[in-house]
């Protein structure tokens, strides 16, 4: 469902390869942009919705991997995918660990390039669906009163009712009663995923898919 | 004829007939005249000129001979005064024992320069393709990756309900386009190596041979062969590109070389011939290492395709385009009883040679 929106973002000089890859990804149901450089792609604005690039190594101008580098710099995280007719081990390695979804030799197998944007959509879906549960868990988090939040810091820790109530000189029954509606306002069913909630807002944790 | 040359295994027979001759005058003119005359100091003349046999064991072999002739002189000579022959006789064989010291060190120099030239000769063809690889494999990856691309989004767009006829029409053309562009790549690398010869000087091709024959001698005595020759005296002189055609003959005699080298047993003969045919010259260069099957042989021009290991395959693709660029043809037999002829034959009569030009 995701996927008719998806946008695969081609950068290649040549436009025959440019064309054929736009013709290409459209055909499997993608809507497409493409360049002929690093500088007109860096230039859009970029629509809310699943992408990934799909990026020639060497352009006239910065390379792939120069722009790779410079997209790191900006926290730009969208999925890059390298084409190239000149590949060396090094430049690959490079590129792999800095991120890069695959990296591919021209001309390349079309069902790998196929597979590698269908990984590339994959992962910038699950990045955006984190990154949407996050700011989600923020906006709940930012609607608890400060009582509340200082329970919820209390609980993180692991600490008991009865050791709250002492901290905070409060009656065991209160703080249980500040702890449901905590619960209830973060949306948590039990105890483990409000822990489990609290670390992800304070960074601490991993997004459990 | 060719027969009789074949059994042939001495190199340079006639160097060797000179010097032993010249030995002999030596040795009969020390023996008699008196001892006083150092006739005997002469022999450094035949130890200096061994060197062109550019082998060691040579040079030494003709030192030996030069100071047992000498002592030999001294005890069968009659005549003179004993004590004065004696110190010649000692300041002869001083005097040969040192050529022979210095004959080796100008053998090993030699041997140097030899070895470094054939290094450098096959260096500059292994870059040279090298690169040029790379850079045909980049060329034509650009518009083979646009059909890869244009051709699956042709078929996509095609088996889609209902069917994009006007999409898969526009890939399709991109696929012919790209189609022509590869052709156009391949076209030029084709002129590279074919219209490059903006020389198409007359060549003295036996010349030709043996400026390679000798540029490659260490690396044949590396493979321990035997190298003859039948290159016709009076060879009609095709036009053509020098340094191209060199690259033929280079390739054949390092290919024979390199088949021959891994031999178990058997003998290791290289013949390289040169003759007159009526309107062309046919170059051949024999082997008797493997013999290949006839399938083989049907391959063995194709790009690629190598029979060594570690071979690019690119050695007699690139041979064939030169020597068909001269408006000739390169062959492969099998010679008998063992081994491969490599040859080729280029057209020398004036009105086929200015045909190319067009």
């Amino acid at each position: 469902m995701d996927r008719l929106q998806a946008t695969v973002f081609v950068v290649d000089d040549d436009v025959s390869v440019r064309e054929g890859l736009d013709s290409l990804f459209r055909s499997v149901g993608y809507a497409v942009s493409a360049f002929a450089s690093v500088r007109e792609f860096a230039l859009l604005r970029r629509p809310d919705m699943p992408s990934c690039l799909v990026l020639d190594v060497r352009m006239p101008g910065p390379s792939g991997i120069d722009f790779q580098a410079e997209l790191a710099g900006l926290n730009d995280p969208i999925p890059i995918i390298f084409l190239t007719g000149h590949g060396d081990v090094p430049m690959a390695v490079r590129a792999i660990k800095a991120g890069a979804v695959e990296f591919l030799l021209k001309p390349f197998r079309e069902q790998d390039l196929l597979d590698a944007v269908r990984v590339a959509i994959e992962k910038d879906e699950v990045r955006r669906r984190d990154e949407a549960a996050l700011a989600e868990l923020k906006a709940r988090f930012v609607t608890l009163t400060a009582r509340e939040k200082e329970v919820l810091a209390f609980v993180a820790q692991g600490r008991l009712n009865k050791q709250i109530a002492a901290d905070l000189g409060l009656s065991e029954v209160t703080v249980k009663v500040h702890r449901g509606q905590v619960m209830r306002k973060m949306g948590a069913a039990t105890l483990a995923e409000l822990i489990r909630l609290a670390d992800l807002i304070s960074g601490k944790g991993q997004a459990v898919r | 004829m060719m027969r009789d040359r074949e059994r042939m295994r001495i190199e340079r027979p006639w160097l060797w007939l000179g010097l032993v001759a010249l030995m002999a005058a030596i040795f009969a003119a020390d023996t008699l005249t008196n001892l006083e005359i150092a006739v005997a100091v002469l022999y450094v003349a035949v130890i200096l000129i061994s060197v062109r046999f550019d082998r060691p064991v040579v040079v030494v072999s003709f030192g030996l001979g030069s100071a047992v002739l000498t002592v030999l002189s001294y005890l069968l000579t009659q005549r003179g005064a004993q004590e004065s022959g004696l110190v010649n006789g000692a300041l002869s064989l001083i005097a040969i024992a040192a050529t022979t010291y210095l004959a080796l060190r100008i053998e090993a120099a030699e041997a140097r320069v030899r070895q470094a030239q054939a290094e450098l000769a096959h260096m500059s063809r292994v870059t040279t393709m090298g690169e040029l690889t790379a850079s045909i494999a980049h060329e034509v990856s650009q518009p083979l990756a646009g059909i890869v691309a244009s051709g699956h989004a042709a078929l996509r767009w095609l088996a889609a309900t209902p069917s994009d006829v006007g999409e898969a029409r526009r890939a399709l053309e991109r696929v012919v386009a790209d189609a022509d562009r590869a052709g156009e790549v391949v076209g030029r690398v084709r002129n590279l190596v074919a219209k490059s010869p903006p020389s198409r000087d007359r060549l003295d091709m036996v010349a030709l041979i043996e400026e390679v024959l000798t540029l490659t001698r260490s690396e044949l005595r590396r493979h321990r062969l035997v190298l003859r020759t039948d290159l016709a005296d009076d060879l009609a002189q095709p036009l053509g590109d020098r340094v191209q055609l060199q690259q033929v003959v280079l390739n054949l005699v390092i290919n024979a070389a390199e088949a021959m080298g891994g031999l178990e047993s058997g003998p290791r003969d290289l013949l390289v011939g040169a003759a007159s045919d009526g309107g062309r010259i046919t170059v051949s260069v024999r082997d008797t290492g493997v013999s290949l099957t006839p399938a083989a042989i049907e391959q063995v021009f194709e790009a690629f395709h190598s029979t060594k290991p570690g071979g690019m395959g690119m050695g007699l693709a690139i041979s064939r385009s030169i020597v068909e660029a001269h408006g000739g043809t390169i062959y492969a037999a099998v010679n008998h009883p063992r081994g491969m002829v490599f040859g080729f034959t280029l057209p020398v009569a004036g009105a086929t040679s200015e045909r190319q030009h067009g």
